[in-house]
C-alpha cells in the first residue's frame, strides 16, 4: 500500500507530486553514471531498479510500518513514480539479519524492536483517537510519533516500560534515513554529487558547484501547514542527549 | 583476474601457503593497523608468519564502491552489546573487518602523540605513565610517516614540532571554515593534514582525487591502509594472510607456554594454527575478548590476565560533532573528511577546571551520516529532516577529538549471548566521569564558538565517541597491566598484544600513527629478540635499534622535511 492511500490533506497543493523535490532543479546524479567505476554503476543502478520484496513483515505488520515510515520521512510531495521505497530496505536488513555491529544492553534485537514497537504505535492510536494507525489522519499520525520523539508517548504504552522510546526512535529514524539519503533521487534533492571514481572532485572551496552538479535555487519552501515535525527553533529537545552519533566521522 | 589494490597497484601472487600441519614461528591475530605492519617486518626479517583475519581479503576494484551505504562490509558489523550511562556505537562507528582492519576506513587524519601523553600522571596527576617515553617512539613516528606516507604542512607547531614528507592537501569549503573561525579567534591552525593521504603519487599509489569517501575505503588508493601499504610487501617476503579466518582460541601448551590459535574458516571448520609465538592484534574489542575466551586451567581469568585488567581501561576519545549552517554554500562532500585542525587545546590548562584536553578537526559527514547528525543534533524527524537536508550543501562540521582518561570501569567483557560460531560476544561498558565530563562540554564550547566566528547563522552539535583504545595496556608493573612496553603479556612469554588496546592512555590524537609506530618498534623488538622469544622465558627489556632497512619500497627518504 503506498501513502497516497492515506489523506494527504495536510500537505500544500504547492509542493504535491514533484519529480524532484529541492533546490537543485535539473540536477541528476543518475545522468552522471556514466563516469562512475563499474561497482559502483552496479550497486547504485540496483538501488534505484530493483526493490527488495517483502519477506520479514506479515502484510498487515508491513501496512502499519509503511504508514509510519510516511510519516517519519513523508514523501507527499515526491509522484509516485519519483517516491523512494524506505521499507523494503529495512525489511532486506531485518530479514537477512545484516546487524550494524551492536546493541544496546536495554534493548531487544532489530527484529523484535520493530514488532513491538510498531504494535505499540498501533495500540496508542486505537487508545487515543479509537482507530488504528492506518486510518489515522496524518496529523494525528504525526502526533502520536510526536509524543515518541519528545520521549514523552502519549498515551503511555507498556512496550516502553521495556524498550527505552528514544532508543527504538533513533534506530528507526537512522533505517529510515539509511534508505532514503542512500538514494540517487535524494542525492538530486540535497544537491549532493554522489560517487566520484574515478573522475574526482575539482571545485572544492567556496561551495563551487563542479561543471556537471548544479547550483543552487532557493524557493520558499514550505511543509504542510498542519505538520507538527518542523524542527523546534532551539534544535532538539533534552530528552535527546541520549541519542548519540552512530555515524563514523572521524 | 588479479587481485587489485587500487588501480595501479596489485596483489603479489602466489603467496605463500603453510601447510596445515605446519608450524610457524608468528601467527598474528587480526591484520589491520598493527597486524599489517608486524606481518611485513617479521617477513622481510625472514620468519615464517601466518596472520588470521576474520574478514575477507579485499579486492579494492571489484569489492569497495564510491557509496556510502554500499561500504557496510567495511565494518565490523558482527554483535556485540554496549552499555554503561554513556554507550558507545561500535560497527562503523569504530571497528573495522578485513584485511587493512580499521585502516581501511579511517579518516586518516595522523598526528603523533605528544610527549606529556607519555607522562599525565606524572604530569597532571591523572591516568597513567606509560612505561617508555615519546623520544623511545619518535624514530618510528618518522618511518612509519614516510612508509604511510603522511601529507601535512611543513611545520606542526605543537607537541614535538615536525614537519611531513608529502606537502597539504588543498583546503575544502570545511577547512576554510576551521582555518577562517580559529584565526578570528587567535587559534593556530594547520591546513592540508597531517593526514595519511597522497597529495602526489607514491609508488603504484596515485594521489589524492578529493572525492570524500575516506572512511568508505578509498578505491583510488591514496589513502594509506595497511592492505595497500604493508601487506603487498608481507606477501612478497614469503608472509601468509589467512582471510576469513575468525580465531577462537589460544591454546596453550602443558609448559604454560602458548602453542597456537584455533580458528574458524569461512564455512564453520574449525582449524589449528601451531606457532612458536602468538601475536594478538585484534583492536580494542576483539583482543580481549579472544583472551577471555581463551580461559582454561591456571587462567580461569582469560589469558595474560593474571592481573585482573584485562579488558579494563578502555577508552574512546570524545568525539562531539559541531555542525554550523551558512549563508553561503560550503559543499562538505568534497575533499578529504580530515585535512585541517588545531590542537591548540591539547595540553592541560591549570585555568581550566579539569586535566588534559581536546583538538579540534574537521569532519565530513556524507548523506546518511549528516542525516543521523542532524537527528541527535536538532531532533530532527518528518518535514523538519527533510527540509534540513535540503540544507545539506550549506553545513559544515568540525569535531572535538578529546581526550577521556583510562577508568578501571569502562570495560570489555564476555556477553550471554554467543556469534555465529557460538562464542561468546563482547559485552561493552563506558561511562564518563567528572573530569571527562567537564573536558566536553569545554569543548564542545570552545568548538561551538569557532563555527560562530566563522560566520555561521546556526550552530548545534551532537554527542559522539570516537576510536577505540585500551582494554589491554602496557605497564612496568605486571599487577596493574597486561603486557610491558613492547608488547609481551606479563603472563606469558610467547604471547604479545600489540594493537590499539595497548595504549595506558590517548591523549587527543588519533591513534592509528601511533598504534602503527608501535607496531614497528615491537617488530624491532622481536628481530633483535630472535629465537629466544621462541626458546626462552627471559624478559630482555633492552631497547632495540631502530631498522630503517625493513621499510616497503619507495619509502626511502633522509628525513622528515620540515622548517623552523
Amino acid at each position: 500500500m503506498s501513502r497516497k492511500s492515506f489523506p494527504i490533506r495536510s500537505s500544500g497543493d504547492e509542493i504535491r507530486d514533484l519529480d524532484q523535490p529541492g533546490y537543485y532543479a535539473g540536477f541528476s546524479t543518475m545522468a552522471q553514471r556514466k563516469y562512475w567505476d563499474q561497482t559502483t554503476q552496479d550497486v547504485v543502478s540496483d538501488r534505484v531498479q530493483e526493490t527488495p520484496s517483502i519477506q520479514f513483515f506479515s502484510a498487515q505488520e508491513a501496512t502499519l510500518l509503511t504508514a509510519i515510515i510516511d510519516r517519519v520521512i513523508p514523501q507527499d510531495d515526491r509522484s509516485a513514480a519519483r517516491t523512494i521505497p524506505i521499507l523494503p530496505f529495512i525489511e532486506e536488513r531485518l530479514y537477512s539479519n545484516l546487524l550494524n555491529g551492536f546493541r544496546y544492553e536495554d534493548m531487544p534485537t532489530d527484529q523484535e524492536a520493530y514488532r513491538l514497537g510498531s504494535a505499540a504505535i498501533d495500540e496508542m492510536a486505537r487508545t487515543r483517537f479509537e482507530q488504528s494507525f492506518v486510518d489515522l489522519s496524518v496529523n494525528r499520525q504525526e502526533l502520536i510519533l510526536k509524543s515518541l520523539h519528545d520521549g514523552k508517548p502519549d498515551p503511555e504504552h507498556a512496550t516502553w516500560q521495556r524498550m527505552p522510546v528514544h532508543r527504538f526512535w533513533g534506530l528507526l529514524l537512522e533505517d529510515c534515513v539509511t534508505a532514503y539519503y542512500s538514494h540517487p533521487w535524494a542525492w538530486d534533492e540535497i544537491g549532493y554529487g554522489g560517487p566520484a571514481y574515478p573522475r574526482g572532485y575539482m571545485r572544492l572551496e567556496n561551495g563551487l558547484a563542479e561543471p556537471w552538479e548544479k547550483t543552487e535555487q532557493r524557493y520558499d519552501w514550505k511543509p504542510p501547514a498542519d505538520s507538527v515535525s518542523e524542527i523546534d527553533a532551539q534544535g532538539a529537545p533534552l530528552e535527546h542527549e541520549p541519542l548519540q552519533g552512530h555515524g563514523g566521522t572521524h | 583476474m588479479p587481485h587489485r589494490l587500487g588501480p595501479m597497484q596489485t596483489l603479489p601472487l602466489p603467496m605463500h601457503r603453510f601447510a596445515e600441519t605446519e608450524t610457524v614461528d608468528y601467527c598474528i591475530v587480526g591484520v589491520g593497523s598493527a597486524g599489517g605492519v608486524l606481518v611485513q617486518r617479521l617477513a622481510r626479517a625472514g620468519f615464517r608468519v601466518v596472520a588470521l583475519e576474520a574478514g575477507p581479503f579485499w579486492d579494492t576494484e571489484n569489492d569497495w564502491v564510491s557509496d556510502e551505504k554500499g561500504s557496510h562490509n567495511l565494518y565490523w558489523n558482527d554483535l556485540r552489546i554496549t552499555g554503561g550511562t554513556h554507550p558507545l556505537a561500535l560497527g562503523a562507528n569504530n571497528s573495522g573487518k578485513g584485511v587493512g582492519g580499521g585502516s581501511v576506513h579511517w579518516a586518516a587524519f595522523a598526528p603523533r602523540f605528544h610527549p606529556s601523553d607519555f607522562r599525565v600522571y606524572t604530569q597532571d596527576g591523572v591516568g597513567v605513565d606509560w612505561p617508555m617515553s615519546y623520544w623511545d617512539l619518535k624514530p618510528y613516528y618518522e618511518l612509519l610517516e614516510r612508509e604511510i606516507p603522511v601529507a601535512g604542512p611543513a611545520w606542526f607547531p605543537w607537541g614535538d614540532p615536525h614537519g611531513h614528507p608529502y606537502g597539504p592537501h588543498p583546503l575544502g569549503g570545511v577547512g576554510d571554515v576551521l582555518v577562517r573561525g580559529c584565526t578570528r579567534l587567535g587559534i593556530r591552525t594547520v591546513a592540508g593534514g597531517p593526514v595519511a593521504i597522497l597529495s602526489a603519487s607514491h609508488g603504484d599509489r596515485p594521489h589524492c582525487i578529493y572525492r570524500g569517501f575516506c572512511i568508505q575505503g578509498c578505491k583510488v588508493g591514496a589513502k594509506a591502509s595497511t592492505l595497500i601499504t604493508h601487506v603487498p610487501d608481507a606477501i612478497k617476503h614469503g608472509a601468509e594472510i589467512r582471510s576469513h579466518s575468525m580465531a577462537s582460541r589460544i591454546m596453550l601448551r602443558k609448559d604454560g607456554r602458548v602453542d597456537g590459535v584455533m580458528y574458524f574458516d569461512r564455512d564453520g571448520g574449525e582449524h589449528f594454527q601451531r606457532s612458536r609465538a602468538v601475536i594478538v592484534s585484534g583492536y580494542a574489542i576483539e583482543t580481549p575478548r579472544l583472551l577471555l575466551n581463551s580461559a582454561c586451567s591456571g587462567h580461569w581469568q582469560g589469558l595474560a590476565n593474571s592481573s585482573g585488567t584485562l579488558g579494563k581501561y578502555l577508552m574512546a576519545q570524545a568525539g562531539n560533532v559541531v555542525a554550523g549552517r551558512f549563508d553561503e554554500l560550503i559543499r562538505l562532500y568534497k575533499a578529504p573528511p580530515a585535512h585541517a585542525l588545531s590542537e591548540e587545546f591539547y595540553e592541560t590548562d591549570k585555568r581550566r577546571d579539569f586535566a588534559r584536553g581536546f583538538a579540534v578537526q574537521t569532519v565530513g559527514p556524507l548523506p546518511i551520516a549528516f542525516a543521523k547528525q542532524m537527528i541527535a543534533a536538532m531532533g530532527a524527524w518528518g518535514w523538519g529532516l527533510r527540509r534540513v537536508m535540503m540544507d545539506y550543501n550549506h553545513w559544515a562540521t568540525l569535531g572535538v577529538l578529546g581526550e577521556i582518561l583510562p577508568w578501571e570501569d569502562n570495560r570489555v567483557e564476555l556477553a550471554k549471548e554467543k556469534d555465529q560460531h557460538g562464542l561468546p560476544v563482547a559485552k561493552v561498558t563506558f561511562n564518563l566521569h567528572d573530569n571527562d565530563k567537564k573536558l566536553i562540554e569545554f569543548g564542545k564550547n570552545k568548538v561551538m564558538e569557532i563555527m560562530w566566528a566563522a560566520g555561521a547563522q546556526q550552530v548545534v552539535q551532537e554527542s559522539r565517541f570516537a576510536h577505540l583504545v585500551g582494554a589491554a595496556r602496557m605497564g612496568s608493573d605486571p599487577s596493574t597491566s597486561v603486557v610491558d612496553k613492547f608488547g609481551r603479556t606479563h603472563d606469558i612469554p610467547n604471547l604479545f598484544i600489540c594493537d590499539g588496546s595497548i595504549l595506558p592512555t590517548q591523549g587527543s590524537a588519533n591513534p592509528g600513527l601511533t598504534i602503527q609506530a608501535l607496531a614497528a618498534r615491537t617488530a624491532d623488538y622481536l628481530i633483535r629478540q630472535g629465537d629466544s622469544i621462541f626458546l626462552s622465558n627471559q624478559r630482555d627489556l633492552t631497547e632495540p635499534e631502530i631498522r630503517y632497512d625493513l621499510s616497503p619500497p619507495y619509502t626511502n627518504f633522509k628525513g622528515n622535511p620540515r622548517i623552523a
